[in-house]
């Protein structure tokens, strides 16, 4: 039986749900070694700002149980840079390229989505609205409404014919109210889960053990309630407007991006994973072809959102 | 589209030894499969493999050191990077051995690897310590900073001939001396040869700081005091050291006082060892400008010279 695990993300067809999510990835080619970019349905790029950022001291990780904290601090080589020697790299693949965008204040995110919208090689853009370890943008604009619904309608009245996704933060009381607002500003997809604002303590010297205090939480531990989120946003705001999720938290394996896909993830992201198996992303379609086969599933559609 | 050749690979390896050789100590060795030869026969010095951990169960609980009792409990779920002892090429097949430490929630699961036992090994990473163009190596360890440097001196010894080479080796205490191969004299248990070197007929000089092996006190202490006995030609020597950061930064003191060049191996933690994740950050100087900025540990080194690092 043929088995179509294609999809759309808006405008843009992808051969399969996998991406990568942002800020585990690097810009372009650094899985290159490791796999195939091709074999992804899509590659979503380390956060860009309009300035270079040096990130945040060290130590920006910590390993905990079933997950780990980050607090890197958004460091990227900047806009300029990232346009003259990055994208002109994504033309040796067949894969379509989503460009994570952050800033500190609105005007930084507006003045980076034009300049990315004017390259070709780019299919969309996805709004960091949701990053927890930066003092400016990030996740102080992704909690409130109204900083959400302005600064989707400016970006978005710069991405010319580029999609936008908009990365959700679980940091919130509802979800759902923020997916409201930037899926009626013009968000073409949403992304979810960013992570969680987490500690660990150092309980010989009373600190926390990353410089930057807290730090993200990824992994395994955040998937089962990344998979509430993503339904419960499918639910209340997505499936009613037609708007696809690229959902992501803590996926290893096929059956991982499966609950996802059921829970109403048109794609999914492998974040967390490529760290301890860097190849983990282009292993996932196969898995997801077996089971469309055990099932009888001839096309991924009747996959999406099938919860019981 | 256009196919560069791999550097580093994800890969398959068969556990053939692994044994503790010391209270504090282990050595293992993995047989890669096949395909990985290519890739690792060219692994330098100083250059790392992360290794995949998460699936290893403990040890049974009576074999678990008690200070471990509370650390074993966590779950491990990132690889761990390891420098590499050696790597040996054979005709078919690449033998690397790595030693390691006990001190943790993913070491005390390797203690339970056994002869046979598949692991998956991401290698090799990172940049390692380039070769001496000149008359004096000068090598300096610091407790488990000691393996890069045993690997080292025999890539030395194998292919830079004319370079003489002087080792330094500082612990805790004797126990903590990290090699193979460690013999006390008959007569005077302070007195101790290190196989790895003595083989190649190298010179090592040991300080514990508790005086039990060696002279007592820092081995940058004893590095200094040699250095102003022997006065080696400074535009004809070179220093290596990996260790402890602050046996790194009184390394890296020295090398500014007396003018020799070092090249230092740095830790950070990883969480990938790819330079995916830009955990293990790095600050150095931009001479020029003497503007700050980060490098990666796992990508851009974990070997750098020490005048661009900023010590901290």
């Amino acid at each position: 039986m043929a088995i179509d695990i294609s999809i759309n993300l808006g405008s843009v067809k992808l051969k399969n749900p996998l991406m990568t999510a942002s800020g585990t990835c690097g810009y372009v080619d650094e899985l290159d070694d490791f796999m195939d970019i091709n074999q992804l349905g899509g590659y979503i790029t380390k956060s860009i700002s309009m300035q270079p950022r040096m990130g945040n001291d060290v130590p920006r990780i910590v390993e905990t149980d079933s997950g780990m904290l980050n607090a890197i601090g958004l460091a990227n080589i900047g806009v300029e840079k990232f346009i003259a020697e990055k994208v002109p790299m994504m033309e040796r693949y067949k894969t379509p390229f989503f460009v994570n965008i952050a800033g500190r204040e609105i005007e930084d995110y507006v003045a980076v989505a034009d300049k990315l919208s004017q390259c070709k090689q780019i299919a969309g853009m996805e709004l960091n609205i949701s990053c927890p370890n930066v003092k400016q943008g990030g996740i102080t604009f992704g909690t409130d409404p109204a900083v959400v619904k302005q600064i989707t309608c400016e970006v978005k009245k710069v991405v010319r014919d580029k999609i936008l996704i908009v990365k959700l933060t679980p940091n919130v009381t509802n979800i759902s109210t923020i997916a409201k607002v930037a899926v009626d500003n013009g968000a073409d997809a949403l992304s979810l889960i960013n992570t969680f604002t987490a500690m660990v303590i150092d309980i010989e010297t009373r600190k926390p053990v990353l410089a930057n205090r807290t730090g993200g939480l990824s992994g395994p531990a955040i998937r089962p309630i990344a998979v509430y989120l993503v339904n419960k946003v499918y639910n209340e705001v997505a499936k009613p407007a037609n708007i696809p999720l690229i959902g992501g938290g803590g996926i290893r394996t096929a059956s991982d991006a499966l609950e996802f896909i059921i829970a109403g993830a048109t794609a999914v992201t492998i974040g967390t994973a490529s760290f301890i198996n860097p190849d983990c992303a282009s292993k996932i379609p196969a898995g997801i072809k077996d089971y469309c086969q055990r099932h009888n599933i001839s096309s991924i559609a009747e996959l999406i959102g099938s919860l019981k | 589209m256009e196919h560069k050749t791999p550097k580093k690979g994800i890969f398959n390896a068969s556990v053939l030894q692994n044994r503790a050789f010391s209270d504090k100590y282990s050595r293992i060795t993995f047989e890669l499969e096949k395909k990985a030869k290519t890739i690792f026969s060219k692994a330098a010095a100083g250059q790392f493999a992360e290794i995949e951990v998460a699936g290893l169960a403990l040890p049974a609980q009576n074999s678990i050191p008690q200070q471990l009792t509370d650390v074993s409990q966590r779950n491990v779920i990132l690889r761990r990077p390891f420098s590499f002892a050696d790597v040996v090429t054979g005709k078919d097949s690449v033998v690397v051995e790595i030693l390691y430490a006990v001190v943790g929630a993913a070491t005390i699961r390797m203690k339970t690897l056994k002869t046979g036992d598949k692991v998956s090994v991401i290698g090799p990473l990172g940049n390692g310590f380039s070769l001496p163009d000149k008359k004096l190596a000068i090598l300096v360890a610091g407790g488990m900073g000691a393996p890069p440097l045993v690997h080292l001196s025999s890539i030395i010894k194998s292919q830079c001939p004319d370079t003489e080479i002087v080792v330094f080796v500082g612990t805790k205490s004797v126990s903590d001396l990290a090699f193979f191969e460690v013999k006390a004299d008959k007569f005077d248990k302070k007195k101790i040869t290190l196989g790895e070197f003595d083989r190649h007929k190298i010179k090592a000089h040991i300080s514990t700081d508790d005086g039990s092996a060696g002279s007592k006190g820092f081995v940058t202490e004893i590095l200094k005091q040699w250095l102003k006995e022997n006065k080696p030609d400074i535009n004809n020597t070179i220093m290596y050291a990996c260790g402890p950061e602050p046996m790194l930064r009184a390394s890296a003191a020295v090398s500014s006082e007396f003018k020799i060049p070092c090249q230092v191996s740095l830790e950070r933690r990883m969480a990938c060892g790819t330079g995916l994740c830009q955990g293990c950050a790095v600050k150095c100087i931009d001479k020029k400008t003497n503007t700050e900025f980060y490098k990666l540990c796992c990508k851009d080194g974990p070997v750098f010279w020490s005048d661009e690092v900023v010590w901290q």
